[in-house]
């Protein structure tokens, strides 16, 4: 099995990032544990001297552990309108609370009613009794509870990388994008460790404090805080400006050139802060201001941003117009942008191409029941040039459309699950995979040309920055992006590196 | 010590009262027992000492003092409580069980340690022994002593039991009524016991409260309550336990022809031995003992009506081997240890040899 030993290979290559990853994913997973605990086991233990008021309440915290944890994640971004940690320990402390709060409520609730009694006609308070008599007999089932909750939380905190508050999930979601195992192993094999860990750790305090209702509590409090506070303490920053970027090889290798292009060009900081999950995770850490700068497509500002489609056949510049006006309006700044073109395109396996002598778009509709087509979840949903635009202008249907994961997509192609994908021009595996883009004879596909998005305030405050950005309009061909993407994607190269590399090369760098 | 005054209480909920028009008073240092049938009121009137249960109406006083002007909490730590379930919390050891009230009073730390070690000597539980272990390690006689040590531990003046043996094996049971039975001698506490057990009720308890559906049926000494019970639900309940000792004098006695009997002319006769002779005259008047050549008057004397338990009261008063048995002034026999002793052996007999016999 190669798998495990490429795994290996890569954990001695990454070591520096995996230890830092280890520690946010147990750091964001022991606060998230705390919290939950806190809110649960008082609230459990309230409930059981109301109890009319029990099953509503427990209802409420059930209600919350139904709701997907992706989509929980997605909520706590709106509600508390700001990305990374704290949306994500929100989230996974709210999804943690039905264990606890249960287990809480049944261990108290069901402790023997004769030695509550007996309390009772001893003259304990309610207080003491709690103290001395129920917490310790329900103990167990409340550590039980808190066991349950870790491990979820351990679990799903895989998930917080996708609103960039790090943790093991940063592999994984690399994994998936770069279709490599020996990533998502490199998350998960650790997380599932960690959470055997935990719960190691929880079962022998409990053992060694049996009968004693604080200990259990107070050890894990105790551990739980210092992981807290020492990275509270060791992050003082804040003095710099964030520059987002979305998943994926191709943002975070413009994220990296923005970065080197403001350093080098000004006297400001930056930090990198991509693999945001989506569109409008970027765009709502910008609005908040938890990034400063991303970059940006034009046909997405319009498409997705604004739900402005542009005609057919407009031209670039057209577009950007449009997509710059738009966000004027909303006192956001749209710089120059590159001269690629990462549009949509549909590509389709090359063999088959070839046998059906398919090489537009409307080549396909004489086989619309033969090919199946995996088209990731925006792409179908996209109503201006997405699918159901490829529905309206060139009037065919397929008969099964699957839908999925951009990254989980290259396996599916090449078992021939799936024949034919929706791509971006410049995306990496075109080439690794041997696919043929069709010719978009329509034109129902919008220009996206890459430009940096950041607030007009930033720009103001920062001069110089305007100019440092704008040293990469008109700069970046299609198969230059691709090579990059494909350095980064397949021979595992540095996203810094390879931004730096071309910046280098192309005397964009120094102060010319 | 304990006064109701018109208690009633009715559950929410519940059409008819569990408890009403209770009105009793138990006497400081009582054995003081509730039994009925169940669903009589017998646990809810104990619970309304230690308030566990509030009545609906009336008031009970503890030496003369409404138990509502208590703080509750310290009203309970100065009633002990033991319950038919035993209910020894389970994380603590023996030692942190029987601490519990002491430790809520403030009781130094050394003093509580020596009044645990007194209390598990008391019941006869070796303290090195029993001090750290867990109840679940003791078997369920001994958890009960616990139990009842624990509800003596801050030395309360009233101890409620609500039917604390109800659990037990019935040898354990026995060993437990005699070791409370001794421990109320030493002890002299008031003791509120609800039992639903009536030969537990006639062993232990000083005073019996029968209940029945809510209502005072019957309050009295146990030999009330069966000799004098006050209707049939009474008598149904008790259930035939006259005993031999219930057995009227005049059946045991030996009639004119006992030897300790003689008439006044008779009497220069009679020799010397046995003693003492009693003496009639024509008229079967008693006159008294013989006391040499004379008569000397005798106060102790028993009817034939009384029973067999309050005669031998009567023997005990006196160092006479037998004595006189008056029926309206008139001599009509005489009772001897000896009379009775052959009667029991008889009784015993009987029973022994089936119960067709009596």
């Amino acid at each position: 099995m190669n798998l495990l030993e490429n795994t290996y290979q890569l954990f001695t290559d990454e070591q520096g990032q995996f230890w830092t990853l280890v520690w946010e994913h147990v750091n964001m997973s022991l606060i998230s544990l705390l919290c939950a605990s806190f809110i649960a086991v008082p609230v459990g233990v309230l409930l059981t001297r109301r109890r009319s008021i029990a099953e509503p309440i427990i209802g409420i915290a059930a209600v919350l552990q139904t709701i997907p944890s992706l989509a929980l994640l997605g909520f706590m971004i709106l509600i508390l309108n700001q990305i990374g940690t704290v949306p994500a320990v929100v989230a996974l402390t709210a999804y943690a609370l039905l264990p606890i709060l249960r287990n809480t409520y049944t261990g108290i609730a069901g402790v023997d009613p004769a030695l509550v009694e007996a309390a009772t006609g001893m003259g304990m308070n309610s207080f003491r009794r709690l103290r001395k008599i129920e917490l310790p007999m329900a103990m167990p089932v409340i550590m039980a509870g808190i066991r349950t909750s870790m491990v979820l939380i351990v679990g799903t905190a895989t998930l917080a990388a996708l609103i960039s508050a790090g943790g093991l999930g940063d592999f994984i979601m690399t994994g998936i994008d770069r279709a490599d195992n020996a990533y998502i192993l490199l998350g998960a094999i650790p997380a599932a460790l960690l959470a055997l860990f935990f719960d190691l750790v929880l079962r022998i305090t409990e053992r060694t404090s049996q009968g004693k209702a604080l200990a259990p509590v107070a050890v894990v409090l105790g551990v739980a805080l210092l992981v807290v506070i020492t990275p509270a303490l060791a992050s003082t920053q804040q003095e710099e400006l964030v520059i987002g970027g979305k998943e994926g090889a191709e943002p975070e290798i413009l994220a990296n050139m923005y970065s080197l292009l403001i350093e080098e060009n000004t006297d400001l900081e930056t930090s990198v802060e991509a693999g945001l999950g989506s569109t409008s995770i970027a765009f709502n850490a910008l609005e908040s201001d938890d990034i400063d700068i991303y970059p940006e497509f034009t046909g997405t500002v319009t498409a997705n941003l604004y739900d402005q489609g542009v005609p057919s056949g407009s031209t670039r510049e057209e577009v950007y117009e449009e997509a710059r006006g738009l966000l004027a309006e909303d006192g956001l700044a749209y710089l120059e942008p590159m001269e690629y073109n990462n549009t949509y395109a549909l590509a389709l396996r090359e063999e088959e191409a070839d046998n059906l002598g398919i090489e537009t778009i409307s080549d396909l509709e004489p086989h619309t029941d033969e090919l199946v087509p995996g088209f990731t979840f925006e792409f179908a949903d996209r109503q201006t040039d997405g699918y159901p635009a490829i529905v309206d202008t060139y009037g065919f249907e397929f008969d099964e459309v699957e839908t999925l994961d951009a990254g989980l997509r290259s396996n599916a192609l090449q078992e021939g699950q799936i024949d034919l994908i929706d791509a971006y021009s410049t995306d990496a595996y075109i080439i690794e995979y041997g696919l043929t883009v069709l010719e978009d004879d329509e034109n129902v596909f919008p220009p996206y040309q890459g430009a940096p998005l950041l607030k007009q305030e930033t720009l103001d405050d920062n001069p110089g920055l305007e100019e440092a950005l704008n040293r990469l309009g008109g700069q970046i061909t299609n198969e230059e992006m691709q090579e990059m993407n494909y350095e980064v994607d397949y021979e595992g190269a540095d996203h810094r590196e390879v931004a730096r590399d071309y910046l280098e090369e192309n005397n964009l760098l120094g102060s010319n | 010590m304990i006064t109701f005054t018109d208690i009633a209480k009715t559950f929410p909920g519940a059409d008819d009262p569990a408890v009403q028009n209770f009105n009793a008073t138990v006497e400081q240092g009582e054995f003081f027992v509730l039994i009925g049938p169940s669903g009589c009121g017998k646990t809810t009137t104990l619970k309304m000492i230690n308030r566990l249960i509030e009545p609906s109406t009336g008031t009970i006083r503890i030496q003369d003092k409404d138990i509502r002007e208590w703080d509750r909490h310290e009203l309970r730590w100065n009633v002990g409580y033991v319950l038919q379930q035993i209910a020894l919390f389970p994380t603590m050891t023996i030692a942190e069980n029987i601490a519990v009230v002491p430790e809520m009073r403030r009781w130094k730390k050394n003093e509580i340690k020596e009044r645990v070690d007194e209390l598990l000597q008391m019941v006869g539980l070796d303290p090195d022994t029993y001090r750290n272990r867990k109840p679940s390690e003791l078997s369920g006689g001994q958890q009960q002593r616990i139990g009842v040590i624990r509800a003596l531990a801050a030395d309360p003046d009233i101890i409620l039991m609500d039917e604390p043996f109800s659990a037990l094996d019935p040898l354990s049971r026995e060993q437990l009524q005699e070791d409370i039975r001794a421990l109320q001698q030493n002890i002299q506490k008031t003791i509120v016991f609800v039992t639903h057990d009536m030969d537990e009720a006639l062993a232990l308890g000083d005073r019996i409260c029968l209940m029945k559906d809510g209502d005072i049926v019957q309050i009295g000494t146990p030999r009330e309550l069966k000799n004098e019970p006050a209707n049939d639900f009474v008598r149904d309940f008790i259930g035939d336990r006259r005993d031999e000792w219930d057995t009227p004098v005049r059946s045991v006695m030996s009639g004119r022809d006992s030897q300790y009997i003689a008439s006044v002319h008779d009497m220069p006769e009679m020799p010397l031995y046995p003693a003492p002779l009693y003496i009639f005259d024509q008229n079967d008047t008693f006159l008294g003992r013989r006391d040499g050549d004379s008569i000397a008057s005798q106060k102790t004397v028993i009817s034939p009506d009384h029973v067999l338990y309050d005669a031998l009261k009567t023997f005990n008063d006196t160092d006479a081997e037998a004595l006189p048995v008056l029926e309206e002034g008139r001599l009509v026999g005489a009772l001897s240890y000896k009379d009775v002793m052959q009667f029991l052996q008889k009784a015993k007999l009987a029973s022994a040899g089936g119960d067709t016999e009596t």
